[in-house]
């Protein structure tokens, strides 16, 4: 058996090196495939199905699954360059990619306290949705968002462990003085803003 | 899909109901979090709790002695 640890890896990188380990096998043969969140056992099971390999899952113990595949006599090798292969919940190729902008801490205008709340909705829900932004921008008020004592971090962890790409405007960070205090993503500049925007297929600005 | 996970929801008939628990339950280190009310329940309100699913005699107490008027409360997978 063919051993694979992915424990940390974001997708796709466990369903691409768990279809490495396959290849190396050459034939029949088994792979078992270590990762820490359930997105990614859903995830290979769903390539092992696909490609009509045995699988098995389980839980061993809080943030840690193993998935065993089994690949017969008679499978054919894979041909699928490991660059294509595709995640349930980040956008394959070929689907829009799509951009959320979240400029302020607080959705919509009226009361503060209303669309804080309503901002950590968007973010809760969001975490919810099966197909995921391939990036959150954060600027202005909302740099926040992704700082030390923000309400949404979990949620904002969570997105970017599920292969979102999380980034925070720098010059905001330094203007409200939360440069030291990110806790999610990267820092980013507007540049880089403005080319994710202009490229993005569908910016979502809540 | 992602995986779903029994939880308890409790409803409000207003928003302001529903902030009023999340600023008391903060206060009080209670368990649970503030979210938009799923799908799959009918309620006055679009803002719900969202708590361990065996914490319903915990805060329906706690709620009994906020003052906090809620409108259902159930266990639910999402």
């Amino acid at each position: 058996m063919i051993h694979v640890n992915a424990m940390g890896d974001t997708c796709p990188i466990p369903v691409v090196k768990t279809m490495n380990a396959i290849r190396e096998l050459n034939g029949s043969g088994m792979v078992q495939t270590l990762v820490d969140n359930e997105i990614a056992v859903q995830n290979l099971t769903k390539m092992a199905n696909q490609k009509g390999y045995g699988v098995t899952s389980e839980k061993l113990e809080p943030g840690k699954f193993r998935v065993v595949m089994t690949i017969g006599e008679g499978s054919e090798p894979d041909s699928t360059p490991p660059e294509e292969e595709t995640c349930l919940v980040t956008p394959a190729a070929g689907q829009k990619k799509a951009v959320v902008v979240i400029s302020s801490a607080q959705m919509g205008s009226g009361s503060e306290e209303l669309g804080r709340a309503l901002m950590k909705g968007f973010l809760y829900a969001l975490c919810q949705q099966d197909s995921l932004p391939s990036t959150i921008l954060f600027y202005n008020g909302g740099a926040a968002l992704t700082c030390e004592g923000s309400a949404s971090l979990e949620d904002i962890r969570s997105l970017q462990a599920q292969g979102v790409e999380i980034l925070t405007c720098g010059t905001c960070l330094n203007y409200y003085g939360l440069t030291e205090k990110l806790r999610v993503g990267e820092v980013t500049n507007m540049y880089v803003i403005c080319e994710k925007m202009t490229q993005a297929d569908l910016i979502v600005k809540p | 899909m992602r995986a779903k996970k029994p939880a308890l929801v409790i409803t409000f008939s207003t928003a302001a109901e529903a902030m009023k628990m999340e600023k008391f339950c903060l206060a009080r280190s209670l368990p649970g979090r503030l979210i938009p009310t799923p799908q799959e329940i009918t309620a006055g309100c679009g803002l719900a709790w969202k708590a361990p699913e065996d914490a319903l005699a915990l805060l329906t107490q706690a709620m009994a002695d906020g003052e906090i008027h809620w409108e259902d409360a159930r266990v639910l997978s999402i």
